[in-house]
């Protein structure tokens, strides 16, 4: 069934689910990874998600990104109900206004770190000199200065997720999802990352989701969801800034 | 063009390209299978059809030419009643003119055959005789260059044979023997003919070698009492490519010659057609198998290569590449190592084909006691030919290797489902 987009409303949260759930069947056996989910984030949020390993967290993150579909309910993304969408205008709307940062990093290997962080604007179709610009703008910000040319290979771990980060916010998407961003780096470069993920968030608005376990994540969050075998069981707003 | 490389379809042949050369190892050694096998179709290819223009010219030269102008049912019957009368051998010799050397014709030769037998003090076998004109004759069926004792039909000796080394062994006959020839004349009598043996040759086929007698072709007529009519008037051409352009001419001048029919040489001697048809089968069945194992290399590669890529391409589509354009991608990477393998293969083939153009590839060291096929013997060093039909040929080939090769790998590669990718370890 092919679902014609609804328009986009600018007073609309970030993000709504409505009775959302994933299940998923292997060999007869049925999980039930998320389980009934309402969820609304604003807007320019720092969002974690967090709960024990199996809790529901990278599912909700999927779904929402558009990379799974729920099995039942709804979700609204910046206005729009991406539930029904076809794969490949899902796909167009992930380039668009979606930006993910994963725990492995996930550069692509054979392009360079200048490469890598242009990719969507490439895929987007935008002018060679504006993403050059782009690029090596946010580079001077994120301290990758002089390593636009080097091979992920080449670049320490901190870097190559300076990198992916650069890579999900360059294109100024409305919703950035992070998956365990920092769950492979030591705690000063975690502390930077956070950091820099704070930054964008207050300085261009971008709501941030994370699913994590990290601590100083958790701490930093404007907004801390616990997801226990696919159900939220808290939802706390703080007041400390991100 | 900087636009298009820039653009998306730049993006995926850029990711393409790199992932062809990232996987260096194993990327030569697909593309040195597809050279080796796009160099071994070209060179084989280019080898058969040199060796079939040989087949071909030696069939056309011993036999009906590469055209023949002959009664309608003198294929048949092959009687002297079914002969070119006078008038019809004169328009027959009228067309061939008017077509001429324009219309790629080499020699024009005028024979007088009939089926008869020969008999000496030594015994009797059948035979044809063909009266020729031995000017004609020895540069149309190059027989004489097979004389291995005495002279081929010298001038003024209105009675001198030429007959086939079996022939005169099996009849007892030397140098000056005499022999009869015996055969229906024009009249539908028995008739009967002293010719004496001036040369023998040997050609190799133990058929020409017993059943070929040459004489000249005005003993036979005068013999056979067909004075100005002939059997055939078999035109030797530049090229066989020629065939089918000078028959039809020769068709539509001779249109309204009804005792005159134009042949081209498969309709002639299908039988030779036929071997040359047969022996492009079975290259094309090895064509096809070495093809099958490059095109199964390439598959299992590039598969690999796909295989071992699930979470990158789960990466790509998570960031916005849609199925078609994960599938194009790895379709560009097979079409890519394809078209510069096989450009490197034609190159290889052609450059292996070369070595041969000058001295052929020599087989005699396999064929000793000779070889023939269809009743033409074959010559035992090839020499290669290049045909653009077969060049293009080779080039369809590698594109359609690349194509069809990366098929299965690029649907599987749009099979991925993004969120099973992303769990892939790599």
């Amino acid at each position: 069934m092919t679902h014609e987009p609804t328009a986009v409303t600018t007073a609309a949260p970030a993000v709504r689910t409505k009775g959302l759930w994933k299940i998923f069947e292997h060999d007869g056996i049925v999980v039930e990874a998320v389980r009934d989910v309402d969820l609304t984030i604003e807007r320019g949020d720092f969002v974690v998600l967090a709960g024990p390993s199996g809790s529901g967290k990278t599912t909700l993150l999927n779904m929402i990104g558009g990379l799974s579909r729920p099995s039942r309910g709804r979700i609204e993304v910046d206005g729009r109900d991406i539930t029904d969408l076809t794969e490949s205008r899902l796909a167009r709307w992930r380039l668009d206004r979606v930006g993910f940062v994963f725990q492995a990093y996930n550069l692509l290997p054979v392009l360079t770190a200048l490469e890598n962080a242009e990719f969507t604007m490439l895929l987007r179709g935008i002018p060679p000199e504006e993403r050059r610009s782009r690029v090596e703008e946010l580079f001077a910000e994120i301290g990758m200065e002089g390593l636009e040319g080097r091979r992920p290979g080449k670049l320490s771990g901190g870097q190559q997720q300076r990198v992916a980060i650069a890579r999900a916010v360059v294109g100024e998407p409305a919703l950035v999802l992070a998956d365990e961003p920092t769950a492979n780096l030591d705690s000063k470069t975690s502390d930077g990352l956070i950091d820099l993920m704070s930054r964008f968030n207050r300085e261009l608005g971008t709501t941030f989701i994370f699913a994590t376990h990290d601590t100083e994540l958790m701490r930093r969050a404007r907004r801390f969801i616990r997801l226990v075998d696919g159900r939220v069981v808290e939802d706390e707003r703080r007041d400390a800034p991100a | 063009m900087s636009r298009f490389l820039d653009g998306h379809a730049g993006v995926l042949g850029r990711l393409a390209l790199r992932n062809v050369r990232r996987q260096g190892r194993r990327s030569i050694l697909t593309s040195l299978a597809m050279v080796v096998g796009i160099g071994l179709l070209v060179f084989s290819r280019s080898m058969a059809d040199g060796g079939h223009e040989d087949w071909i010219d030696a069939g056309v030269r011993l036999g009906s030419g590469h055209v023949t102008i002959q009664s309608p049912d003198f294929a048949t019957r092959r009687t002297l009643a079914e002969r070119l009368s006078p008038t019809d051998l004169e328009a027959a010799l009228a067309a061939v003119s008017d077509v001429g050397r324009e219309g790629g014709i080499l020699e024009t030769a005028t024979r007088l055959e009939v089926r008869g037998l020969a008999s000496s003090p030594g015994g009797a076998l059948p035979v044809v005789v063909a009266g020729v004109e031995p000017d004609v004759e020895s540069r149309f069926s190059q027989l004489d260059e097979r004389l291995i004792d005495g002279e081929y039909l010298p001038d003024g000796d209105e009675l001198a044979a030429f007959v086939g080394v079996d022939l005169a062994e099996r009849l007892d006959l030397q140098l000056g023997s005499r022999l009869v020839l015996t055969g229906q004349d024009a009249a539908g009598d028995i008739s009967g003919q002293l010719v004496r043996v001036r040369g023998i040759f040997r050609s190799g086929l133990p058929e020409v070698d017993t059943r070929i007698v040459h004489v000249r072709l005005g003993i036979a007529r005068d013999w056979l009492g067909a004075e100005g009519s002939a059997t055939s008037v078999a035109l030797l051409l530049e090229s066989s490519s020629l065939v089918d352009r000078s028959a039809r001419r020769l068709g539509q001048l001779l249109a309204d010659v009804p005792g005159a029919d134009v042949l081209t040489w498969p309709e002639a001697m299908p039988e030779l057609e036929a071997a040359v048809r047969m022996d492009d089968f079975g290259d094309y069945v090895f064509h096809i198998i070495t093809l099958i194992i490059v095109a199964l290399a390439v598959i299992n590669t590039i598969l690999m290569s796909v295989l071992n890529r699930t979470r990158e391409f789960g990466v790509t589509r998570a960031l916005g590449m849609t199925r078609r354009d994960t599938g194009a991608q790895v379709m560009i990477e097979g079409v890519l190592l394809s078209a510069v393998s096989g450009f490197v293969g034609i190159v290889l083939g052609l450059a292996v084909t070369w070595v041969f153009f000058r001295n052929g590839l020599d087989f005699s060291g396999l064929m000793e006691n000779g070889m023939e096929a269809a009743g033409v013997i074959i010559d035992p060093v090839i020499y290669p030919k290049f045909r653009l039909p077969t060049l293009l040929g080779s080039v369809g080939f590698v594109f359609a290797i690349g194509v069809g090769a990366s098929i299965y790998p690029a649907y599987r590669a749009t099979r991925i489902e993004v969120a099973e990718a992303m769990k892939f370890e790599a």
